[in-house]
């Protein structure tokens, strides 16, 4: 009973380098896994938007930041393609 | 943008610069300071507004832009972060949501999109230079 723990712990470790690694390869190395963990994880499922609601007004300001502007006043003549991003 | 250029005519499109996805003091990458995009996560709307007129300038970007408030109230409403594209149709509903960038954030399904009302657009192919034999 006690050797199967024993693999069983083993083979849990063994899964969780294995996934590790992974994640490294996939996000360009260790430490970049670990940032991935802790900032894009938790992003992963946000939100709940789906084809056919009503899509969500906000506030946006002009890139001299005096006006402001809301996305739903952009909608209405034509589809709105939104593209949302960051420089970094 | 090449869909820009393609489908300006027919739709309209807006760029939303959202908190920054690899800052100095998060989650900084290598392909940041090799491109020389260093910035730390802004705390007001200045700086806010600061990297996003850089970004602006730096690639002569064409699109119209805004920036989200400091509440992210933008980024919350659509869970924008770090990048993610939207069609909203004419009657102010979802005509379609993009996944969570980078692996999922795909500009052809929105050229797809819009084809598929507008027709494509097709390019002429760029030609090789032939070998001189």
């Amino acid at each position: 009973m006690r050797n199967i723990f024993i693999w069983v712990g083993i083979s849990l470790g063994a899964l969780l380098v294995i996934a590790f690694v992974a994640l490294s390869v996939m996000a360009g190395g260790p430490k970049d896994a670990l940032y991935m963990v802790r900032y894009a994880l938790p992003h992963m499922h946000r939100g709940n938007l789906r084809v056919g609601d009503s899509a969500p007004d906000a506030r946006i300001y002009a890139l001299d930041g005096a006006e402001t502007f809301h996305i739903r006043e952009r909608t209405g003549a034509k589809p709105l393609v939104v593209v949302f991003g960051s420089f970094t | 943008m090449q869909i820009f250029d393609d489908y300006k005519d027919h739709a309209d499109f807006l760029t939303v610069y959202v908190r920054e996805a690899h800052p100095t003091d998060e989650w900084q990458m290598k392909s940041n300071v090799k491109d020389d995009v260093c910035y730390a996560q802004p705390r007001n709307l200045s700086d806010r507004l600061a990297i996003a007129n850089d970004f602006i300038k730096r690639f002569k970007y064409p699109l119209p832009f805004g920036v989200d408030d400091m509440k992210n109230a933008a980024n919350d409403a659509y869970a924008a972060w770090p990048e993610r594209l939207y069609i909203i149709d004419e009657n102010g509903k979802i005509a379609y949501r993009g996944g969570m960038g980078p692996f999922h954030y795909h500009p052809a399904e929105v050229r797809a999109w819009l084809a598929t009302r507008y027709g494509e657009v097709k390019h002429p192919e760029v030609k090789t230079e032939e070998k001189k034999s």
